[in-house]
């Protein structure tokens, strides 16, 4: 968690906001940090939180988890994190096509099926799962966070059916139980062919319209710098009030433990 | 000048209409406060809500118009995926639309909103779309209808597909003054002829919209506009135009090979004035007339 990250997003631990979408995207840069920065955010806040691992594996979360603060095994234990280990299972569905024992949440590696329901049914049993564990008390409101959705793509859905997917995800979590999502994308470098390009451009685009909160990781136009690694723009996409979009763009520096955020031109190193 | 009121006339003369956007800027703001307007006046107003909630459409709207509103949910359930569908995607054709906006029994014909024909375009062909439209215009159970799209969720052919349907697009696009946005209007009239507006303007807090400012003039014919678009003379560094002084001056100087008269005297009088050359030739000068180069040593 990045407490510099929380006063520019202008929340916190003990006063999180409820319904938001936010969308995470890079291109040329790295922008996992900041998918740990809000499972530990999440975790700290008390939420339920529902972890859809589908670039890495647990051990991964849970190592840079560690460095920021937060046990991942622990919040397991107690119930409050549901981690999904997608990259494990997808190739298990794979490998052993066929088998009769199957879980129906990645349908969607089947050839029957085109469609993510099955992942949306584990991820809204999962969240709807508030409080069972004994003694615990109830954990809310649900967060779910994705990383990332490109795998998906690359797994063969197509770009609708991912929509489709946050869609439902963003009706039941957002909206009906007030909860909060974040997922990451990954988007293709401009000069790619253009029939894939296509797929991830149409969802970056899709999702931009679905979420309240836009942070766009990018790395620098001039290439690569040991001491600034990249840009987010910061785009709050809510229009209620009348307000349109505000737009705020930052560059950053990940360090071990943290990250540093100031504005344009204005890194120690430059002045 | 408010906009509501222009909003008003476009509303009651064309059957249908749609708000194209882009990722830089939503047109759901335009479209809350089009269905404010429509309220406010009476309209009985129906929203096919399918990417936003029910609680966030009413939300803005002031007690008496967030009653008056008829939704149709398909933001929760749109495919069935929970059973609890109350309107689906596979609703989306003229007999089942027809029958939904008919139920609730009004005298009037009510205006149907939809939010948003992007949503809708991702799970239908748009030939299906375009034709579930026309039909239920042609039917006579809708006075307007009223759709958001995407614009850059589609490609070109689908937007213009359905934007031909149209008889009145709406495109915006922000502009760097902060709150201020563009909207350019294409109206079509029944007799064909396609006008062209383009507005500055912005939303306030209530929902009203403010016009800043009119770019451009209401029939200004598009081939005016290209033409002047596309002027080359437009920013040259250097001057292209003849003052009265210049163009006299320039008429003035003669050009070379015009036989002009002081020509003509200057070559029958030539003799004293032009130049010879005189030629004495030296003691040593063996100017032989057979061989002239001889003192070349070839």
């Amino acid at each position: 968690m990045y407490a510099e990250l929380n006063s520019i997003l202008n929340a916190s631990p003990d006063n999180c906001k409820q319904g938001e979408f936010t969308l995470i995207s890079d291109r040329k840069a790295d922008a996992s940090f900041l998918v740990h920065h809000f499972l530990s955010f999440y975790l700290r806040a008390g939420c339920k939180v529902c972890f859809l691992g589908l670039a890495q594996s647990f051990s991964h979360y849970s190592a840079v988890a560690q460095r920021l603060g937060v046990s991942l095994t622990q919040a397991k234990e107690k119930g409050q994190l549901v981690f999904y280990e997608g990259l494990k299972d997808c190739l298990g569905v794979l490998l052993r096509e066929g088998s009769t024992h199957e879980s129906p949440t990645l349908d969607f590696l089947r050839p029957h099926c085109s469609d993510l329901k099955g992942l949306y049914d584990f991820v809204s049993s999962s969240v709807a799962r508030v409080g069972d564990a004994a003694g615990t008390g109830p954990w809310a409101p649900p967060v779910l966070l994705v990383d990332d959705l490109s795998v998906l793509l690359s797994l063969g859905v197509s770009a609708g059916a991912v929509l489709d997917f946050t869609h439902y995800c963003k009706a039941t979590i957002c909206t009906e139980l007030q909860g909060n999502m974040v997922t990451l994308i990954r988007c293709e470098e401009e000069e790619e062919e253009q029939g894939d390009e296509q797929g991830s451009d149409v969802l970056l685009k899709g999702l931009i319209h679905q979420c309240s909160l836009a942070l766009q990781v990018q790395g620098l136009l001039t290439g690569y710098c040991k001491h600034i690694h990249g840009e987010v723009e910061v785009w709050w996409r809510g229009v209620a009030n009348g307000m349109q979009m505000q737009k705020k763009v930052l560059q950053y520096k990940v360090h071990d433990k943290g990250a540093v955020f100031f504005a344009r031109g204005t890194s120690s190193v430059v002045l | 000048p408010s906009i509501v009121a222009s909003h008003e006339r476009v509303a009651f003369s064309v059957p249908s209409y749609f708000t194209t956007n882009s990722v830089h800027y939503s047109g759901r703001c335009l479209l809350k406060s089009y269905i404010r307007a429509a309220l406010k006046r009476d309209e009985v107003v129906h929203v096919l809500g399918f990417e936003v909630s029910e609680e966030e459409t009413r939300g803005d709207l002031d007690g008496s118009c967030a009653e008056r509103l008829l939704f149709h949910d398909g933001y929760k359930d749109p495919l069935g995926w929970r059973k609890s569908a109350s309107f689906t995607a596979h609703q989306f054709n003229s007999q089942d639309l027809t029958r939904i906006l008919r139920q609730t029994q009004q005298p009037k014909a009510p205006v149907l909103v939809i939010d948003s024909l992007s949503w809708l375009l991702r799970h239908h062909d748009p030939v299906a779309i375009c034709r579930s439209l026309q039909e239920l215009r042609r039917g006579g159970a809708v006075r307007t209808i009223v759709g958001l799209l995407h614009s850059d969720l589609h490609n070109t052919s689908t937007v213009d597909c359905v934007s031909h349907l149209a008889t009145a697009v709406v495109t915006l696009a922000p502009t760097s003054q902060g709150p201020l946005a563009v909207a350019k209007t294409t109206k079509r009239t029944k007799s064909g002829k396609v006008t062209q507006d383009e507005e500055l303007f912005s939303i306030q807090g209530d929902l009203t919209v403010t016009i800043h400012r009119t770019v451009s003039q209401a029939g200004k014919k598009q081939t005016e506009q290209e033409s002047s678009e596309a002027d080359p003379t437009a920013n040259l560094t250097f001057n292209l135009r003849l003052s009265d002084t210049e163009r006299e001056a320039k008429e003035k100087v003669s050009l070379p090979f015009v036989f002009s008269q002081e020509k003509k005297s200057a070559l029958l009088h030539k003799g004293q004035r032009s130049g010879r050359i005189l030629y004495v030739p030296d003691a040593n000068d063996d100017f032989d007339q057979e061989d002239p180069d001889d003192d070349l040593d070839v």
